[in-house]
């Protein structure tokens, strides 16, 4: 077989949309298997020398994130009758190779096993499209345990785990001073708080190095590659294969099909705005869940009139985005939660909560700095406990908000609803003249509740870990997030599915979506890993049907 | 070749000594309102660490939209200034004046916005004009470091020698 790079003229086996956690995982392991694989990718290839400490600039400037002032402009709205507005972001991620993998706190949290079937252990709740999956907890299990070995996690297995096949490749982080507070707080509540699973390495693994504890792990590219991105973890690995050529700076406008209703070609621009195509006899588009939709949405023909892949009408439907809470505490001693990873302490005691409550919901409580450690943040967000925020006062309060402090925060369910989408702007282009990406998103009810909920538990848990002075960012609804899940649903029936129990298309038996569009539910604000999980399944399901040649 | 935002700063960086976006005036009225934010007292502040290079820098960078809202915001500060203390310049005021000026403001978007850049140039990396020296850094008690070791404060170190 030929090797990388391929030309545009001749069919590849696959060609895959998208660098990011998914995208990086397919790459490698279709490339492994030996199939020819083109990647194509938005933004560059940044490697772990590119990474600075700069708050500035990823933070403020969106580097990374691309936004408005990178020529890609997003509107929102909560519900259809709102009139969407130009924001700076409400579907956020990140633009290079590696997606947002690159840039996040990588909290590895397994799903259980209710993830994947509490609609029928809980039934139906009305307005939703709250579902089981069409896998289980044990048909994932394997591959969680692929994304441990072979992405890199570090965590300590113990009765908290859901069950697993195989203990961490790596032992905890270090536990700091803020994950201390939140463990014996824990304790005296008689919870039960354990170390964090982090896709960062706590030591030498795979060849990649160890975490050096620098701090700037949330928003920021690991100077280390000791961060378990698809770019430190898995791109090399494909591209060492040599089948897998990585196309960057490459926007994809569409993909096209062929009369018998197949994708066959992906037609994308290069940076300078030049028009390429690539055959292909698969498509894996793993776009992330709010371009993969949109994509599909843009790539509608006479044979596909509401969209590629869209008879059941709910591509871009069902966003979920995790629901967030934060309570932060200031302690008489220094806990400098500024340094090393942003959490080292979880608990997931509140996994679901009684339904006697009244609401649905579940999630977990971790312990980070309030401001994500950022020195920039803390400036912007003091004074924390109250008083002026400019002028002599404010400026001395500073430095014991940004070393004395302890956030303890939640992250929990959302529900699925028909009427949280991503749909394409109707009346903004982006810089390739495009449809905007626009968000319709407003909270169900009971992820407000359950936000509330873990608020009243952090409140207590501050409280209990001898915080002299509290505070808490008020629950708002939702206007924007980083997790995109459920905008191209997994699910048995095409009706109201888009993709099938192996991430392929209902309606285009070459075309697969693999991130967080797939998820039914959205778990309890970890999202990553599963989405890695089901990309290591989706990618040895074409492994194989490319074998029986069924793709 | 997409350049970050940090060597675009780099860039501008040569021509150091003068402003390359704000007029010589604005600069003299952002430099007495960034140090009414973050104040020279017993430390440092806004106007040591060189706040008003970062914003001058960041402004020419596509930051357009929040330049007027200063432009606006300090013509109508003037206004204000000449009004209540009869002088043409925030810059010629006492600082306590300067104060009660500013907290008239507090909610405008004048105020959030040269707040913002104010905030941002104490506390960015130096090489985009502000926090010169890591004075801001300092003020924070943080130091840019790549490498830490366990214990990070006190609570680890306890846990450490007395356990959970």
């Amino acid at each position: 077989m030929a090797q990388a790079p391929f030309p545009t003229s001749e069919p590849v086996d696959f060609i895959i949309i998208g660098s990011g956690a998914a995208g990086g995982v397919v790459a490698k392991e279709l490339s492994a298997a030996g199939h020819s694989v083109v990647v194509l990718e938005q933004g560059p290839h940044l490697r772990a020398a590119d990474f600075k400490h700069d708050e500035w600039g990823y933070k403020h400037n969106n580097d990374l994130v691309w936004g408005a002032r990178q020529g890609h402009p997003q509107t929102f709205r909560k519900t259809e009758i709102d009139t969407a507005v130009l924001v700076e972001s409400a579907l956020g991620y990140a633009h290079n190779v590696g997606g947002s993998s690159v840039h996040f706190s990588g909290n590895f949290w397994r799903f259980r096993e209710v993830d994947f079937i509490e609609a029928s252990l809980l039934g139906p709740i009305a307005g939703t499209t709250f579902s089981d999956w069409p896998i289980t907890y044990d048909d994932l299990e394997p591959y969680y345990t692929k994304v441990d070995w072979e992405v890199g996690v570090s965590g300590l297995a113990g009765p908290w785990d859901p069950p697993r096949s195989r203990g961490y490749p790596c032992p905890p982080m270090p536990v700091k001073a803020s994950g201390v507070l939140l463990e014996r707080a824990a304790k005296q509540l008689g919870y039960t708080p354990y170390p964090a699973p982090v896709a960062i390495l706590s030591q030498v693994h795979n060849g990649r190095p160890a975490c050096i504890h620098c701090g700037f792990c949330n928003g920021f590219g690991c100077e280390v590659d000791a961060k378990s991105s698809s770019m430190a973890a898995m791109i090399p690995l494909a591209l060492a294969t040599g089948n897998c050529e990585l196309r960057t700076l490459c926007t994809a406008a569409r993909i096209n099909t062929d009369a018998a209703g197949r994708a066959n070609e992906v037609v994308y621009w290069e940076e300078d705005g030049r028009e390429q195509s690539q055959r292909a006899n698969a498509v894996v588009l793993c776009a992330n869940g709010a371009e993969t939709p949109r994509l599909l949405l843009l790539s509608e023909s006479s044979q596909f009139p509401d969209g590629l892949a869209n008879s059941s009408g709910v591509v871009g439907q069902n966003l979920m985005f995790n629901g967030a809470s934060s309570a932060t505490g200031l302690f008489d001693e220094p806990v400098n939660a500024f340094k090393s990873v942003p959490t080292t302490r979880v608990m997931h005691d509140f996994y679901s909560l009684d339904p006697s409550l009244g609401f649905y919901g579940g999630g977990g409580i971790d312990s980070r700095h309030p401001s994500n450690g950022l020195p920039l943040g803390t400036g912007l967000s003091g004074s924390l406990f109250g008083g002026p925020n400019w002028g002599s006062e404010y400026k001395h309060s500073l430095a014991e908000e940004f070393t004395h402090t302890a956030a303890f925060n939640g992250h929990s369910t959302s529900l699925p609803l028909a009427t949280n989408t991503v749909t394409l702007d109707p009346d903004l282009r982006d810089k390739w003249g495009r449809a905007a990406l626009r968000c319709t998103y407003k909270d169900h009810p009971d992820d407000i509740a359950t936000m509330r909920f873990f608020l009243e538990r952090s409140l207590e848990l501050l409280d209990a870990a001898g915080a002299k002075q509290v505070t808490s960012r008020p629950i708002t609804e939702t206007e924007g997030n980083v997790h995109l899940l459920g905008t191209c649903r997994m699910g048995n029936d095409a009706t109201t599915s888009v993709v099938d129990r192996n991430n392929r298309s209902h309606d285009v038996p070459n075309l697969f979506m693999v991130d967080g569009s797939s998820l039914v539910t959205g778990g309890r604000g970890q999202p990553t890993m599963t989405i890695m999980a089901l990309a290591f399944r989706a990618a040895d399901y074409m492994i194989s049907a490319a074998g029986r040649n069924e793709v | 070749m997409i350049l970050t935002s940090c060597e675009r700063a780099q860039e501008a960086r040569l021509g150091e000594g003068e402003f390359t976006t704000l007029s010589a005036e604005e600069a003299m009225e952002f430099t007495a309102i960034a140090a009414r934010i973050i104040p020279t007292d017993a430390t440092p502040g806004a106007t040591e660490a060189g706040v008003i290079y970062f914003i001058d820098k960041v402004l020419g960078d596509g930051r357009e939209a929040e330049h007027e809202i200063l432009r606006r915001g300090l013509t109508e500060l003037q206004a204000a200034a000449e009004m209540r203390f009869a002088v043409t310049h925030f810059y010629e005021l006492q600082a306590e004046q300067q104060d009660r000026l500013l907290t008239d403001i507090e909610a405008s978007a004048f105020f959030a916005t040269i707040r913002y850049l104010t905030v941002a140039g104490m506390f960015s990396l130096p090489e985009y004009g502000g926090n010169r020296d890591n004075i801001g850094y300092q003020l924070l008690g943080f130091e840019d470091r790549h490498v830490w070791q366990s214990p990070y404060g006190y609570y680890d170190a306890d846990y450490a020698d007395k356990g959970a």
